[in-house]
């Protein structure tokens, strides 16, 4: 009991803080080795056998791939506006889902009623939604940005449902006896109650939401990281496609690793609510 | 006792007895309300049809065939996918689970190629396979599979390690402990990850049968879309929730439950 | 001088399986004194837990009324202080924000709130466990929390429903012990749900048993404080009435 006090130990930067650091650098640098080997497997393997370009790139076409894009600003620009377009449905989405899934939560017999309806459109989140989002909106950037709106805004106000819902009446209870009035009942209890589904709900969301993104700027756009990747195609431009394939794969690690499972770390698990690697 | 309490009465001890009232009630408003909508003229009704028009579409589509015949379709590719998926992914799973040496080598690569998603592979596998059965198969594969992979590892390391010891000291060999004991500790982790790979499975396979589109629900609603038929897109996208709800809420997560509660692996 | 007045209480409800009305508590009137520290005893279904939710406000009564300081209790209340079987800590509160959680909501600047929930938690002896959260902390630490939580907000009684309930045994006696010391240092008027006859018998000044939705008989205790289990463990006295208020129990 009195060793897991330490736990508390913000106070004490020296040691622990290196530590800390070392550990972290440690973890990275385990992480990492196994891909860099898979990029000397790749560029071993490509020259040996003579891959056709067409086929699958060498390193070094993609690395120029990527330096070309970079000094044009290409990859720039369609990076950015697949950013945007996700971030900004995703925005739309969670401020418009959290209240509604809220609202909808505090009544028990309203949220279950209300739960097959949303388990319904939650199925239906993203993809499905990209052909009546360009009938209705036109091929651009709104018909996108409604389709990631649809799969963030369903999964999350579906998960903030279910997450009001379980959290334990006692605990409500509680907070009435306390003296928690409306405003303070919400900020207080049914939030922080609901927010380890929040968060998974964000990330699932999230998750259909780049899936769908990749997908409507195949079919809906002309720029994009999607589009760069479709429109190589046409042109048998493999080291494009490859390039593109890892700045996806690259910027969903960063958003999933750096974004999401870190707000999962300090506010759940620490609490005790979930407990998930 | 007022008329009210008894309809409430009846509605509960209807539901407890047929669960299916309480999935099939909630809609009712929601199609009135789209009916009124709908028919109130505030939309044209080429952008925005009613239920009865979609009814119709349903009956005539069904009738012709076609319907059916996109639905089979979608289906066999979703299962071929999906048990490909299955039988690859739950050794990897296993191996990837029970050896450390395994583990960290292989955890950084699943992550990646995980993040990069399915959709992603779509212009690169077109180069390779062409528009066809290879292509969509080979997407729907990558789907399941990282779900599945990746859950079996989480199942496999939460399987407790007496158990393992408990059965070794029992006589089990190594493949015995990992037939007797992993596997089943790792099931219920196994069909969640079944249960999320065959969702994202779902939702690619719509993505490939548009792009790639030969048949199936997402090329009817695709070539919809380029005939700007709104009705035919509604229906798929109902068909599509439908049937992925009644799979996901009446088959798969009773399943998940009935393996978790069991056992008593899951609480709550 | 009576602060909490229970007249002819009466709790129906509409069963929608059965489709009809079953009545939980029928006609229970009770007075507690100010400071007054009463048992509540009874066998599971009595309608013990329904008559806390009931003064708690938690759900409405159907007859009779429930008087606190000569007002009808209408809904929940910071003058009462609710303590949960399942200690209904927020888990993402930090211990001392759990206990500093009813002065912040009646408007407490944070400096004096904190002061106040420390106070408490050393009349707990929980000093050092401030900043963990609940989860972190064992069964018996959390009901800790759970008391002075509710007696941080300076409540009018203290409610009880079954709280040492879940603990294990040994923590359970140490629990009673320290109860009966707070209950020294700040006379609160505590009503106190419990199945278990010992607990009742041991903790309070009176212990009201009840059965079938009424109110079975009372009885007055008078044993010495401070209580201890090592003492009273032998006393004839306890003895006496643990055995007539089990008694009753039983027949009920």
């Amino acid at each position: 009991m009195i060793a897991s006090g330490q736990r508390t130990g913000s106070k004490t930067p020296g040691s622990g803080w290196v530590w800390r650091t070392m550990n972290s650098l440690a973890g990275a640098a385990v992480f990492v080795a196994p891909l860099l080997a898979l990029v000397a497997i790749w560029a071993i393997v490509v020259p040996l056998f003579e891959v056709n370009p067409r086929i699958f790139p060498s390193v070094a076409s993609v690395a120029d791939a990527a330096a070309d894009s970079i000094r044009d600003g290409s990859l720039i620009r369609h990076i950015g506006a697949s950013l945007l377009r996700v971030g900004l449905g995703t925005l739309i989405g969670v401020v418009t889902a959290v209240p509604l899934g809220i609202a909808m939560g505090v009544s028990p017999a309203v949220s279950s009623f209300l739960t097959p309806l949303f388990r319904f459109f939650s199925v239906l989140a993203g993809i499905a939604w990209i052909p009546i989002a360009t009938l209705w909106f036109g091929y651009g950037f709104g018909a996108i940005v409604f389709v990631i709106f649809n799969a963030v805004f369903f999964v999350v106000a579906y998960n903030t449902l279910l997450g009001v819902s379980t959290i334990p009446m006692t605990i409500r209870n509680a907070a009435a006896s306390l003296g928690a009035r409306r405003w303070a009942l919400l900020t207080e209890v049914l939030l922080p109650g609901a927010l380890p589904n929040i968060v998974t709900g964000v990330r699932t969301g999230l998750g259909f939401a780049w899936r769908g993104l990749i997908a409507a700027e195949m079919i809906a756009t002309n720029v994009g990281l999607g589009y760069m990747l479709f429109v190589a195609r046409d042109f048998y431009r493999t080291e494009v496609i490859v390039l593109g394939m890892i700045v996806i794969g690259l910027l969903w690690l960063l958003i999933d690793r750096l974004l999401l499972v870190p707000l999962e770390r300090a506010t759940i698990e620490r609490w005790g609510l979930v407990r998930r690697t | 006792m007022s008329i009210v309490l008894k309809l409430w009465s009846l509605y509960v001890r209807g539901t407890n007895r047929w669960p299916v009232i309480a999935t099939i009630v909630p809609f009712i408003p929601v199609v009135a309300l789209w009916s009124i909508a709908a028919n109130s003229g505030m939309f044209p009704r080429a952008f925005f049809p009613a239920p009865a028009d979609v009814a119709r579409t349903f009956v005539a589509l069904t009738y012709k065939g076609i319907l059916p015949d996109y639905l089979q379709d979608s289906l066999i590719r979703l299962l071929t996918g999906a048990t490909i998926g299955v039988v690859l992914g739950i050794p990897l799973g296993l191996l990837i689970g029970s050896s450390k040496w395994a583990h960290r080598v292989c955890w950084p690569v699943l992550l990646f190629f995980q993040a990069i998603g399915d959709i992603a592979w779509l212009p690169i596998l077109l180069i390779w396979f062409g528009f066809g059965l290879t292509t969509m198969t080979f997407v729907i594969v990558y789907t399941v599979l990282f779900p599945i992979v990746l859950n079996t590892v989480l199942g496999v390391e939460s399987v407790h390690r007496d158990l393992a010891r408990a059965a070794q000291s029992l006589g089990a060999s190594r493949m015995r402990v990992l037939w007797e004991v992993t596997l089943p500790g790792a099931l219920p982790n196994i069909i969640t990850g079944l249960r999320n790979g065959l969702g994202y499975g779902w939702r690619a396979l719509i993505a490939v049968e548009i792009i790639v589109g030969t048949s199936g629900i997402g090329f009817m609603m695709f070539d919809a879309r380029r005939a700007g038929s709104t009705v035919e897109i509604i229906l798929g996208m109902i068909v599509l929730g439908t049937l992925w709800y009644i799979v996901d809420a009446w088959i798969l997560a009773p399943i998940e439950r009935a393996t978790g509660r069991r056992w008593g692996l899951v609480t709550s | 001088m009576k602060t909490l007045s229970l007249r002819n209480l009466q709790k129906t409800y509409f069963d929608p399986y059965a489709g009809s009305q079953v009545t939980a508590v029928h006609d229970v009137s009770l007075d507690v004194e100010q400071g007054e520290f009463v048992s509540v005893v009874g066998p599971s279904g009595c309608g013990k837990t329904t008559i806390l939710n009931m003064v708690a406000g938690f759900i409405p009564y159907s007859g009779g009324e429930i008087l606190l300081d000569g007002a009808a209790v209408k809904g929940p209340g910071p003058d009462r202080g609710v303590v949960f079987q399942s200690f209904a800590l927020f888990p993402w509160k930090t211990v001392l924000e759990n206990v500093g959680f009813g002065p912040k909501m009646r408007g407490v600047p944070k400096a004096d709130r904190d002061r106040i929930a420390r106070e408490y938690l050393e009349l707990a002896g929980l000093s050092h466990a401030a900043d963990r959260y609940p989860n972190e902390l064992s069964g018996g630490m959390q009901q800790r929390v759970g008391v002075v939580r509710a007696l941080a907000n300076n409540p009018a009684v203290l409610l009880m429903d079954e709280p040492f309930a879940s603990v294990d045994a040994q923590t359970r006696m140490t629990l009673q012990e320290e109860l009966t010391r707070i209950w020294q240092e700040r006379k609160p008027t505590v009503i106190f749900i419990t199945h278990d006859v010992a607990e009742a018998v041991f903790l309070a000044n009176r212990v009201v048993v009840l059965s079938k939705g009424r109110v079975l008989d009372q009885i007055k205790v008078d044993l010495p404080r401070p209580r201890v289990w090592d003492h009273l463990m032998q006393d004839e006295t306890f003895k006496r009435l643990s055995a007539q208020v089990l008694q009753m129990v039983r027949s009920a």
